[in-house]
């Protein structure tokens, strides 16, 4: 076994105060000692200066890190949701941003960034804080040769110390402990690197190699099971809804008295699709030909007319226009906007539909019509009814003569 | 290191004679402010004068509660740096009581249902109103229960602001440790007591001059003001009774550092809570939620106050106090506390003169919120002076006034 030789690498002054800590420290000081610390069991007021300490420089790397985090966040959101791939074939695909359009928002939208850029900022600025005063503080170490002198232990207690490092370079064995006692305090002792073999702890070694034998075990079991094929399903961990206990519609389930997993239909129901239907009232149709009249189950009135009209206003004025030009906001935005593929839609004084019978007309309200979607299931059969009623009057009102308008209110027209 | 108490030895804690004095000429500004207030409101209508006095009302106000949340946090947290600064904040809480009674006339637009200033309060204007939200909120938004609360609520700020000062004052004078102790015990419910007034005050006062929008924020979002305007108006104090020779060595660069810090954090947590609302309502786009922004970012004027806000109440006090050395100079301090004063009064400005409908402001900005600011100011003044005739600036017997004087930032 080969032994290092004993190495003096500090010296230790203790004292008993921390008034006399602030003075030794402030001679030391000036004694131009540069690799030095002092120890306390608590903060003292005043040591920084006492020991000639410069203002930390963290704050500047608190900040740069800060600001690069910030501008990190800023790339990060602009290239993720702001970058058109296809400007950027060159990136590899699994690399490359989405422009997305989410909530209508711009792809880059400020606001909707600014959480990612802040939390970006605390967390880099907040690692900065951290690692760099461990940095700053040659932390961590895991031996410090101080510990091995007894007395050093009172300085979590009521005991202070200083300590000259011997790597410094006004460090001298003899006069830097006849400055240190010259200081006063409760005595200076020689802290010494403790005698250590360079051969590594038995256990140590037995750990190791236990660990080093271990370690392919995980990665041999991935590839077995990559290589190998099983007839067994895959062990599904997380479950979701993949499997779901459910009846198929002839098998038997006990929990209904008579047995059957399917269920009768509830009385006082009927089925989707099995209303009985009136052919002029629910399709506009009598005969194999479209109805050119309103169906007798609905009464053409001013009421009946009024509820046409803000049926329509709810459901085909945004589309439509509320004077049912094809002017409505939807499809204003959509020039706006340029949209590609989009068909303007119908005005209702166009010819063809001028020319179309009431009862084609409920068909286009009830199925739709090229990219105009089905109202059916939205609106009940009277109330389109009642919006074929309205369209009908919009049309009489753009080809209205004077005749039309009631002989008291004519004067109004001038 | 420790200075002994008996280094005190020099110290001016008192204003007996400069304290009326200042006192009288604050109450001079302050009349004539009123009166050009009254005037010029009066001739627009009672709508504009009676929202100017809403949001000079609440600009002095905020800065007292936020005094009185300093006080309270202070004996909650035991904190013994801040007790040489404790007096000056205890003398800002101490006007809320005389505050409770310039609330009064702002009940005048809610009896008479002015509906120009409170909506609410407006019968027609609630059976006008077709979303019927109106009639559905009468059951909270109704004159007699606003009283209530406005009572309930103005009860608890000045009895908690009384307690506190009159409590450390005596203690000036018997120096008896067991009073600290009693401040303590009352610091934590008066801390949740405080929570609740605040934002139920915040609700009623402001956020219901708008009574068809909400936002769960908006009591946080009036108290990061408060706290904000306080700790500007202590810089400025601070800097003012320095200069009057009072409290030179009781006060250091230390606390300058730790107002400053304070500052600094409140700024970012105003800009925090007023982002949060943004978003949300930003992202959601809902037309309900959207309405009141709608009118701060319709037209020029209201866009640029918006941006002042964004740059003058958070961006540069951010940049001007993240440093260590504007905190630690009283001028830099003071003069970012100024700054930060007028910003929070820009923040209560836009909080209460856009309104959704076409009320009766013609013009962004009227004399009559100018006047009235000078007015409420110079009151607000007067009776923070006033006291100062014959209460010390500084718990001189508090038991911890030692760790304030010997109290050092790392």
């Amino acid at each position: 076994m080969i032994t290092q030789p004993a190495k003096l690498t500090s010296l230790l002054l203790e004292l008993p105060s921390p008034g006399a800590l602030l003075t030794a420290a402030e001679k030391v000081r000036d004694a131009g000692y540069t690799r030095w610390d002092t120890h306390s069991p608590y903060p003292v007021h005043g040591i920084d200066e006492a020991m000639g300490i410069r203002r930390t420089r963290l704050p500047w790397v608190v900040l740069a890190l800060g600001v690069l985090g910030c501008v990190m966040g800023l790339a990060l959101v602009w290239w993720t949701n702001a970058t058109d791939p296809t400007r950027f074939g060159f990136v590899p695909t699994h690399f490359q941003g989405y422009d997305f359009v989410i909530s209508g928002k711009p792809v880059f939208s400020l606001p909707a960034n600014i959480p990612v850029i802040f939390e970006l900022t605390v967390l880099l600025a907040a690692l900065g804080a951290v690692i760099g005063m461990l940095a700053m503080n040659n932390l961590p170490r895991h031996h410090q040769a101080l510990f091995g002198v007894p007395r050093f232990r009172r300085v979590t207690n009521d005991r202070f110390f200083v300590t000259i490092d011997a790597a410094d370079p006004r460090f001298d064995p003899v006069r830097t402990e006849q400055f240190l006692a010259s200081l006063g305090g409760l005595g200076v002792e020689r802290v010494v690197e403790p005698p250590s073999s360079d051969k590594l702890p038995r256990g140590l070694v037995i750990a190791l190699t236990v660990l080093v034998c271990l370690a392919p075990l995980p990665p041999l079991l991935v590839a077995k099971a990559r290589l190998s094929k099983s007839e067994q399903p895959r062990v599904q961990i997380i479950q979701d809804m993949d499997n779901q206990e459910r009846f198929k519609a002839q098998q038997a389930a006990l929990l209904f008295a008579d047995g059957r997993a399917a269920r009768p239909q509830v009385p006082g129901t009927i089925a989707r699709g099995d209303w009985p239907k009136d052919p002029h009232f629910h399709a506009g149709k009598v005969g194999q030909q479209w109805a050119a009249t309103f169906p007798p189950q609905v009464e053409i009135t001013e009421t009946f007319v009024r509820r046409g009209q803000q049926r329509f206003n709810i459901y085909c004025a945004p589309c439509h226009g509320l004077g049912g030009a094809g002017d409505g906001i939807i499809a204003k935005r959509a020039l706006d906007l340029d949209t590609p593929g989009w068909v303007p839609p119908t005005s209702m004084f166009s010819e063809i539909v001028l020319e179309q019978p009431n009862g084609q007309l409920f068909n286009t309200i009830t199925n739709g019509i090229r990219t105009m979607p089905p109202y059916g299931d939205q609106i009940r059969p009277a109330d389109r009814w009642a919006i074929v009623a309205y369209v009908r009057a919009l049309q009489r009102s753009q080809a209205a003569k004077v005749e039309d308008v009631p002989a008291e209110t004519r004067s109004e027209l001038r | 290191m420790m200075k002994p108490a008996s280094d005190m030895g020099a110290e001016q804690w008192d204003l007996r004679e400069a304290a009326p004095r200042a006192a009288r000429t604050a109450l001079v500004v302050a009349l004539v402010g009123l009166a050009a207030g009254v005037v010029c409101g009066a001739i627009d209508g009672g709508d504009t004068f009676f929202r100017s006095y809403l949001l000079n009302f609440c600009f002095v106000l905020s800065v007292a509660l936020g005094a009185l949340f300093f006080v309270l946090l202070q004996h909650l947290t035991r904190a013994g740096w801040s007790v040489s600064l404790r007096r000056l904040a205890e003398l800002i809480a101490g006007t809320l009581p005389w505050l409770a009674v310039l609330f009064v006339p702002l009940l005048v637009p809610v009896l008479t249902g002015m509906g120009g200033v409170y909506e609410w309060a407006d019968p027609r204007a609630v059976a006008r109103d077709e979303t019927g939200l109106l009639l559905h909120k009468q059951a909270y938004l109704n004159a007699p229960f606003f009283i209530v609360r406005c009572a309930i609520v103005f009860a608890v700020w000045s009895l908690l602001a009384r307690f506190y000062l009159r409590t450390s004052v005596a203690q000036d004078a018997s120096g008896d440790p067991g009073l600290t102790l009693r401040m303590q015990w009352w610091s934590a419910p008066g801390m949740l007591l405080f929570g609740v007034t605040v934002t139920v005050f915040a609700i009623d006062a402001l956020m219901s001059l708008n009574p068809h929008w909400y936002s769960t924020i908006f009591g946080v979002y009036f108290f990061a003001g408060c706290a904000v305007g306080f700790f500007a108006l202590l810089a400025v104090l601070v800097w003012g009774v320095q200069r009057a020779g009072r409290l030179t060595r009781s006060i250091t660069v230390e606390h300058y550092h730790d107002i400053g810090k304070l500052a600094f954090g409140f700024v970012v947590f105003w800009a925090y809570i007023a982002f949060s609302q943004y978003l949300l309502i930003w992202y959601a786009n809902i037309p309900e939620e959207t309405a009141w922004y709608l009118p701060r970012q319709g037209d020029t004027w209201w866009i640029g106050v918006s941006l002042v806000l964004l740059f003058g109440h958070f961006v540069a006090p951010f940049v001007a106090l993240l440093s260590r050395w504007p905190k630690r100079r009283r001028g830099t301090l003071a003069a970012a506390g100024v700054w930060l004063l007028l910003m929070h009064w820009l923040d209560l400005y836009y909080l209460v003169i856009p309104r959704a409908h076409a009320g009766g402001h013609t013009t962004p900005l009227h004399v009559s919120d100018v006047a009235l600011l000078v007015g409420l100011g110079g009151l607000f003044t007067w009776l923070l002076l006033r006291p100062m005739a014959r209460v010390a600036l500084l718990p001189q017997r508090d038991p911890r006034l030692d760790e304030a004087l010997s109290f050092h930032n790392v």
